[in-house]
């Protein structure tokens, strides 16, 4: 297309030319007849001819203008003649297409993260018309009974759909190995509109009865890496959990369901949930809610009628259920993170990143403004001169923005190098966590605009003010041979420098202290106390369900690893949870006094951080027991049932400090447990969370086939790591090992929001400090070499420096 | 100098214009006929470079006010001629008629005797 209007330009461009000269000839030849014809010779008539015609060239350039065809020319001249001012001014290129390739390209990066988690609508059909369904308190998942009464009664969705994140184990021939998958219901890609890549994808009838739909569908991305791309794929037989699968199709290239930082494998339909997550069937159970919804509206429907739809059947669900339903409330949000309580403090997070981004691009701007500007002044014999010759002002204000414009652009391309490069990192970039976290930031046109867009801003930016300032400049001192630093005297009292000066300042200002309180704020939450201790604490997790274990199986299983891994050398101790606080994998059960019926109906009640711990946990994460005893093995399953609590959970659910013997249950249904412990507050999901209330049973009594086994030893952890893989394989060689590493590394995910934060902000800051010292030694410089005859002539008369200085 | 010279220009442009268009209504024609033309009904006064008439008939062009085509001359050459366009038409009679109120105007000021100031 481009080439195409250059060539069009070009073409329309040579029949101008070539008619203009045609008629200027036909004009002298007419002239020279004439002249031959009134007695001339023709030499003589050939050259009074030309004579009076005039400079040619001159007045095809007039022509040229009048016909608004110059300005290819000029744009070509002034940007030669701008390369040449480049060349010749190294040091001041440099530095300018420096600080423009920071900060054009800070900004573009962050523009890119911001645009492909947020912007960026997700492809699948009519993406608008796709809403997440979450509660109005914000959870974000459902009963899967309660989701078939949605799926079924709704009367504003074209389809609801189901589905959850899981994970299991997946074998194709050689070793078996850990995978991550959606479950999703049969209408789940009829409700998004995807069309197979490859095969075909499940429907409804497809997922009826549970166990019954052994299918798998691959998602591109694992279809090019586990089968080598294998066209003939569909129809292949897999293993998952040791069972049987069939694969039925491919996703297109792209599409990796609808949460924009997750990037699962596989996606399996829902009835195969008891199958998928071994032990821990929940498809009719309305009380576990682990069912994620999201809709196609109806054309014609929008959001709040929908809500309203969902709410009535909500209404009846709670006088059905009242329950597990009571008050059950829902509202619908933006798909891509799992609801809107993740999606606001993202979009706030990246939008604030840009924020301070554009900031450190304005200090950028007025530095490379004041450069500019000081840089002109050395300039203005040479602009004096042009004005005197004839340049008009446009002219020269053209000839200094096209300067500015290549040193922008020039920057821009860099600054885009830069942010691609830095997307390319960051989307090749794995979350050091058992999870398939990936961020994938790839240019599209709105970050092309976007790039575009900001890189004339810029050249506009600190390009405009010292071109006007200079085409307003009064040429006849200079012409009457003075030194010149009259050009740019200034005709307000409030000069552009300083204008910019201020405005520098004041950025570098906000910037600084904004990057040095958001640290601190950072620094108070990361040494917040995480109520355990991670240091030299080694972990390695695998699943007992998916590998076939029986609960029996599972649990001598977890204890003769245990023994094991305390036998091993520099090890202190060793214990297993189901799953550990701050990684990704945290569960929370509804909890309320048992008592609390008899103290005047008045039923306290609330959700709780939710543990299966061995004994020893505590011991080896270094959590502070306050008061009571920890678990030990004869809290098993024959014992009465017992839990550990912390202070949080202590004050609010049992309302007091003292705990110890008091007792809780789940529900109205359930036996009470007894409390024997009292732990430290701790984290539990996130760095920053308020206290939260926690619970922890004794895995002996409730058995959890998800093991994550924590190792404290004399050493660093990491050499431990190889050592626990070793034991492992000898009891079962077969098994997958997930989550081996170092404790401290493994917190990676919850620090990681953290880090980014204090590393951009950091950066950010330091930016815009370089950016405004170089910006200000600049100006000051130009300013005193501007008034180096003022100064001779005080320090003459006064005879003294300092008043120079002041 | 450069200046003044600036000056006379402007000056030239408007009566320029004015004088091409002039030429073109009375009939389409190309440049040099339209050169000679001037020459003949201003009584040969106008002092110009040739050339100079050029960026004027391309300026009157993209103004709208003259048409071009490319025919063959009297002596049988190709030649692009200039055609008023009805836009051109209503301009040339609004200049004018301005002309002619300033020159009315001028003259008449010229006239005044001390006794009717």
């Amino acid at each position: 297309m481009l080439r195409f209007l250059q060539w069009r330009s070009l073409f329309r461009r040579n029949k101008f030319e070539g008619e203009m000269a045609d008629e200027f000839a036909f004009h002298i030849q007419g002239r020279i007849d004439d002249l031959i014809r009134n007695g001339l010779s023709p030499q003589e008539a050939a050259r009074r001819a030309r004579l009076e015609f005039g400079g040619k060239e001159r007045y095809r350039e007039e022509c040229r203008e009048s016909h608004r065809l110059h300005w290819p020319d000029e744009l070509g001249r002034n940007i030669r003649y701008s390369l040449r001012n480049i060349r010749k001014t190294p040091s001041f290129s440099l530095a300018a297409v420096a600080s423009l390739a920071l900060g054009i390209g800070v900004n573009t990066f962050v523009f890119s993260v911001f645009d492909s988690l947020v912007l960026r609508p997700l492809p699948i059909k009519e993406p608008a018309r796709v809403a997440f369904v979450e509660t109005a308190s914000g959870m974000n998942a459902f009963s899967f009974p309660d989701y078939k009464e949605f799926r079924d009664r709704n009367k504003a969705f074209d389809g609801v759909a189901g589905y959850r994140i899981s994970v299991m184990n997946f074998e194709r021939g050689g070793e078996p190995s850990r995978m991550w998958c959606y479950l999703a219901t049969g209408n789940y890609f009829d409700v998004l509109g995807v069309k197979p890549a490859l095969g075909r994808f499940f429907h409804q009838a497809d997922d009826v009865r549970p166990g019954a739909s052994a299918y798998v569908v691959l998602s591109y991305e694992s279809w090019q890496g586990r089968f080598g791309g294998d066209w003939s794929v569909a129809g292949k037989s897999v293993r998952i959990n040791g069972r049987p699968y069939t694969v039925m199709g491919v996703t297109p290239q792209g599409f990796h369901g609808t949460e924009t930082f997750y990037w699962p494998e596989v996606w399996i339909p829902m009835m195969m949930e008891p199958q998928v997550e071994v032990g821990n069937p929940w498809l009719d159970i309305r009380s576990t809610w682990n069912t994620m919804m999201l809709g196609r509206l109806r054309p014609g429907i929008n959001r709040t009628q929908a809500a309203e739809d969902l709410n009535r059947i909500a209404d009846d669900l709670a006088r059905q259920y009242p329950r597990e339903d009571k008050g059950l409330r829902l509202r619908l949000a933006e798909l891509g993170f799992m609801g809107s309580n993740l999606r606001q403090p993202i979009e706030a997070f990246t939008g604030g990143v840009l924020l301070l981004a554009s900031l450190v691009l304005l200090t950028a701007c007025s530095n490379l403004a004041g450069l500019m500007l000081a840089r002109l002044s050395d300039r203005q014999k040479e602009l004096a001169i042009r004005v005197s010759i004839g340049a008009s002002r446009l002219r020269i204000v053209g000839q200094l923005l096209t300067e500015s414009l290549v040193l922008a652009i020039l920057g821009g391309a860099a600054g885009c190098a830069t942010a691609i490069a830095a997307c390319k990192l960051l989307s090749g970039w794995h979350a050091p966590v058992d999870f398939p976290v990936l961020i994938v930031a790839t240019p599209d046109w709105r970050l092309m605009a976007f790039a575009i867009a900001i890189t004339i801003g810029t050249g506009l930016l600190f390009g405009l003010g010292p071109a006007l300032r200079s085409a307003r400049a009064d040429v006849n001192p200079l012409m009457k041979g003075s030194s010149g630093v009259a050009i740019f005297r200034t005709r307000h009292r409030v000069a552009l420098r300083d204008l910019l000066l201020v405005g520098q300042i004041a950025f570098c200002f906000v910037l600084v202290f904004g990057c040095i309180l958001s640290l601190e704020g950072l620094q108070r939450a990361i040494t917040l106390p995480l109520g355990f201790d991670p240091q030299n604490v080694a972990t390695a997790a695998v699943d007992l369900g998916s590998a076939g274990y029986s609960e029996a199986q599972g649990m001598l299983f977890q204890q003769r690893l245990a023994e094991r891994f305390r036998e091993l050398p520099g090890i202190t101790s060793a214990a297993y949870a189901n799953s550990l606080p701050l990684s990704i994998d945290q569960s929370t059960t509804s909890v309320e006094r048992a008592d609390a019926e008899d103290k005047g109906g008045r039923r306290q009640e609330g959700h709780a951080n939710y543990y299966e711990i061995s004994p020893g946990l505590l011991e080896t994460l270094r959590v502070p027991l306050l008061r009571g005893r920890d678990f030990n093995d004869h809290d098993n399953e024959h014992a009465p049932p017992v839990a550990i609590v912390n202070q949080t959970f202590a004050r609010t659910v049992l309302g007091t400090d003292n705990p110890v013997g008091k007792l809780f249950r789940y529900g109205p249904q359930t036996p009470p447990i007894e409390v024997i412990g009292l732990v430290k507050d701790g984290k539990y999901v996130s760095l920053t969370e308020d206290s939260d209330p926690a619970l922890f049973r004794c895995i002996l009594q409730e058995y959890n086939p998800t093991s994550t086994f924590v190792v404290r030893s004399r050493s660093s952890a990491a050499t431990v790591v190889s050592q626990l893989r070793k034991e492992i394989a000898a009891l079962n060689p077969k098994l997958p090992v997930y989550g081996a590493g170092s404790l401290e590394s493994m917190l990676g995910f919850a620090m990681f929001p953290m880090h980014a934060a204090a590393i951009a902000l950091s950066a950010f800051g330091v930016l815009a400090l370089v950016l405004t010292v170089t910006g200000i030694y600049g100006l000051v410089d130009y300013s005193v070499s501007r008034r180096t005859r003022e100064f001779g002539i005080r320090m003459a008369v006064a005879r003294k420096v300092s008043g120079c200085c002041a | 100098m450069h200046r003044k010279d600036k000056k006379a220009a402007e000056l030239l442009q408007g009566t320029l214009d004015l004088l091409v268009l002039k030429a073109v209504s009375l009939g389409k024609m190309h440049g040099y006929g339209i050169l000679l033309r001037i020459e003949q009904i201003s009584g040969g006064s106008l002092d110009i470079e040739q050339g100079a008439l050029y960026p004027a008939l391309y300026r009157l062009e993209r103004q709208g006010m003259l048409e071009t085509e490319w025919g063959t001359s009297e002596n049988n050459r190709r030649a692009k001629y200039y055609i008023l366009t009805s836009r051109g038409r209503v301009q040339l009679k609004d200049e004018e008629s301005s002309w002619s109120r300033l020159v009315d105007a001028i003259g008449t000021a010229l006239k005044a005797r001390p006794s009717e100031v």
